[in-house]
């Protein structure tokens, strides 16, 4: 009894409290997760899906999909580019905003709500939208380049294999931009006032207090929205789904929709799951990383 | 403890990545909302032996159906043959779902896995194959009569010496032509590879393009692209041939000279008649489905059908749905109501709904007579060619699409498309 009460003194508590949630993850999210790691090692294919006997294969379709041909690395290096792209160009113009729409104007909160749409719009949504804006002979795209004379002939965006992956990358740099946005605005109104304001009693300009004041203290709120980001780009999905299906020839294919080509077209369920374990491990070490950039902070 | 907390917070972030995963096992696919299907789940009650109509028969229950037809007026008619069936007797209850085609085949495998699938599905032809493979049809052998169809259909639903469904209808493909802008370009009718590659470059202007057929890379586009490989004298097994490259050069060579849009890598069939009837076209590869849209949306379009022009034989594709009856559902129920549909009124009924030529050839026979568009179409058919059946169907369709899409973009030379797809193609066919 004793030890009992012992146990759950303070924080330990706190176990209890968690406990459904973690049970809800363990049935929910664990069970999925463990069960494509089977599959990966699995050899389930339109024949086997429903025998009860799953060969057992250890790394073959991981081997395989390296093997066979190039489009998993394809996809890979795809899918690294399209989310390092994607960041960045999200990150800069998402603190540009938080900074513009931090300070007091008229019509500052109207015009920072109306900003978030893109974040709103269903992503099948936006996918389409896109999709006949970047279309080569009507889109709206190729309309407004030739109207101010930038180019004379209409560029085919979207079947070309050079231009369908920057026109991709718009299109979901579009969509960050609001999420970035946010998450920064909110980290910058943590910041308190004081210290800016004995800055400029200090004599200290502009840049200075950016450089001095704001950055660092931002540094905790920018390193989650990167981390989240890099998350949440890494995995999209039915952006590029609606936009190219992966194409023209795989210029577009990302670890997502490979993982899904490969499962519900083609049938070979094992190498899809294989796919998406690859796409979890990378995310994965990306989490790693960042829990060790919270430890390190709290240590300090 | 803040490190347990943080891994939940890890695990919770990764979460999202597999919730897309497990929310869709749950997902059944959406009750067509035509609002005619109203119908009522609960399982026929046992008062059923009261019926003065059912003396042979003894099958009863529900049946439900999956199909991806997205046309409304094919969704309708459909609706009506279920409704017209469920009116005539009371033992079996129909129930129509629609599953869109591109959640289709993901819906069967998880229904596979799962345990979950309806009692007759009416699916794409070059996939009965797979899903026979996959095990979930039942073996008609014997239980249903196709000798009068037509012997293409038929094999798209043999595996291995059985009858795994009961053909639903066909379709071909032909070269659909703007008959006025062939007149301003002073063109007749191309019949030879070399003339067409003429007439759609003479067709071709600011706003019109010569020709195009839906080139987007799956099956609709492998679908249309074979027509060149076929009359070249080439099959879908041996790409790395000289028909095979040939095929692979002639789409080039319409690409290049501009006389066929790039644009068609992201056209759907559908999308390529729009462009077709919006007047952005001259010719098409189209099949015989869209002619009754074509009539509805655009009755001053002077168009006309002809023979997709040939290099060294006359070849089309053969397109269609095939009906199977899953295994291990109400099998009994679904073959009597597939008996019913299949009949000379009901089949003629979905036909010319839908727009498609029966696969039993008494009905075909005359089912069109006095129609010179769709005359065309069925005596094509002896030109069409069937898509497998193969179990890895998919497989060898996504390495020809590949193929033809690298050639189109310029991602590399025919040759080399060819030879690549071929490696493909035989580590798949042995």
């Amino acid at each position: 009894m004793k030890g009992i009460k012992k146990y759950f003194k303070y924080d330990n508590v706190g176990i209890l409290f968690a406990l459904p949630a973690f049970i809800y993850m363990i049935v929910f999210v664990g069970y999925p997760i463990f069960y494509n790691f089977v599959l990966s090692f699995q050899d389930v294919t339109v024949k086997t899906l429903r025998s009860n006997v799953k060969d057992f294969v250890g790394f073959d379709n991981y081997i395989h999909l390296f093997t066979r041909d190039n489009v998993l690395t394809t996809s890979l290096w795809n899918t690294l580019f399209f989310t390092v792209v994607c960041i960045i160009f999200q990150f800069i113009v998402g603190f540009a905003l938080a900074l513009f729409f931090n300070r007091k104007f008229k019509f500052a909160k109207p015009v920072r709500g109306l900003l978030l749409l893109p974040w709103m719009i269903p992503m099948t949504v936006t996918g389409l939208i896109f999709k006949f804006m970047f279309s080569t002979d009507v889109g709206l795209i190729n309309f407004i380049l030739r109207s101010l004379g930038i180019i004379h002939h209409n560029i085919g965006w979207l079947t070309s294999t050079s231009t369908a992956m920057p026109a991709v990358i718009f299109a979901n740099f579009w969509i960050g931009i609001p999420f970035n946005m946010i998450l920064i605005a909110t980290g910058l109104t943590t910041i308190p006032k004081e210290l800016y304001e004995s800055a400029a009693i200090d004599g200290a300009n502009k840049f200075q207090t950016f450089r001095k004041i704001t950055l660092p203290l931002l540094k905790p709120t920018m390193e989650s929205v990167l981390i989240l980001g890099f998350i949440y780009t890494f995995k999209v999905y039915d952006l590029v789904y609606v936009m190219t299906n992966g194409g023209p020839v795989n210029s577009t294919q990302l670890l997502s929709t490979y993982s899904y080509k490969l499962s519900f077209v083609m049938f070979k369920y094992s190498e899809g799951a294989a796919v998406a374990n690859i796409l979890f491990v990378i995310l994965f070490i990306v989490s790693l990383i960042y829990l060790k950039f919270v430890y390190t902070e709290g240590e300090e | 403890m803040k490190k347990v907390i943080s891994m939940l917070i890890v695990l919770t972030m990764l979460a999202t990545l597999f919730v897309g995963c497990s929310s869709k096992k749950s997902e059944t696919p959406a009750s067509s909302e035509n609002g005619t299907d109203a119908t009522p789940t609960t399982v026929q009650s046992a008062d059923a032996t009261e019926s003065p109509t059912d003396v042979a028969s003894t099958a009863s229950g529900d049946v439900t159906i999956w199909y991806y037809w997205e046309t409304e007026g094919h969704q309708k008619a459909l609706n009506q043959l279920v409704q017209e069936y469920n009116d005539s007797q009371s033992n079996i209850k129909v129930e129509a779902k629609y599953v869109p085609f591109a959640d289709f085949k993901k819906q069967l495998s998880i229904g596979a896995s799962a345990n979950e699938l309806p009692d007759l599905i009416i699916q794409d032809n070059p996939d009965t194959a797979s899903y026979a493979q996959m095990g979930i049809f039942a073996d008609l052998t014997g239980k249903f009569d196709v000798s009068t169809y037509y012997p293409g259909p038929v094999n798209s639903c043999t595996l291995d010496g059985k009858l795994y469904g009961v053909p639903f209808g066909s379709n071909d493909l032909l070269l659909y032509y703007n008959k006025d802008m062939l007149d301003k370009a002073g063109c007749k009718v191309p019949t030879t590879w070399d003339e067409l590659l003429e007439t759609a470059k003479k067709c071709t202007t600011d706003t019109v393009s010569g020709f195009a057929h839906s080139s987007v890379q799956n099956e609709e586009g492998t679908f249309n692209f074979l027509t060149w490989v076929w009359s070249a004298g080439a099959t879908a097994y041996d790409i790395n041939s000289e028909g095979g490259i040939k095929a692979l050069t002639m789409v080039k060579n319409l690409v290049d000279s501009g006389a066929m849009t790039k644009e068609a890598i992201n056209w759907t069939q559908g999308d390529t008649m729009n462009q077709f009837i919006s007047g952005n076209l001259a010719m098409m590869i189209n099949g015989t489905w869209q002619v009754p849209t074509m009539r509805e949306q655009a009755p001053d379009l002077n168009w006309g059908v002809a023979a997709i022009p040939m290099d060294k034989q006359q070849a089309s594709g053969l397109g269609g749905e095939n009906y199977s009856v899953i295994s291990g559902g109400n099998e009994a129920a679904a073959i009597e109501f597939m008996k019913y549909a299949t009949q000379k009124e009901q089949c003629l009924f979905m036909m010319n709904a839908m727009g498609y030529i029966s696969s039993d050839s008494t009905i075909a026979k005359d089912q069109f007579s006095g129609d010179d568009v769709y005359q065309a179409f069925v005596d094509e058919m002896q030109y069409a060619n069937a898509r497998g059946p193969l179990a890895e169907w998919p497989e060898v369709s996504d390495a020809i699409s590949l193929a033809f899409n690298e050639v189109m973009t310029d991602a590399s030379s025919p040759e080399d498309a060819a030879a690549k797809a071929q490696t493909t193609i035989d580590g798949i066919v042995k």
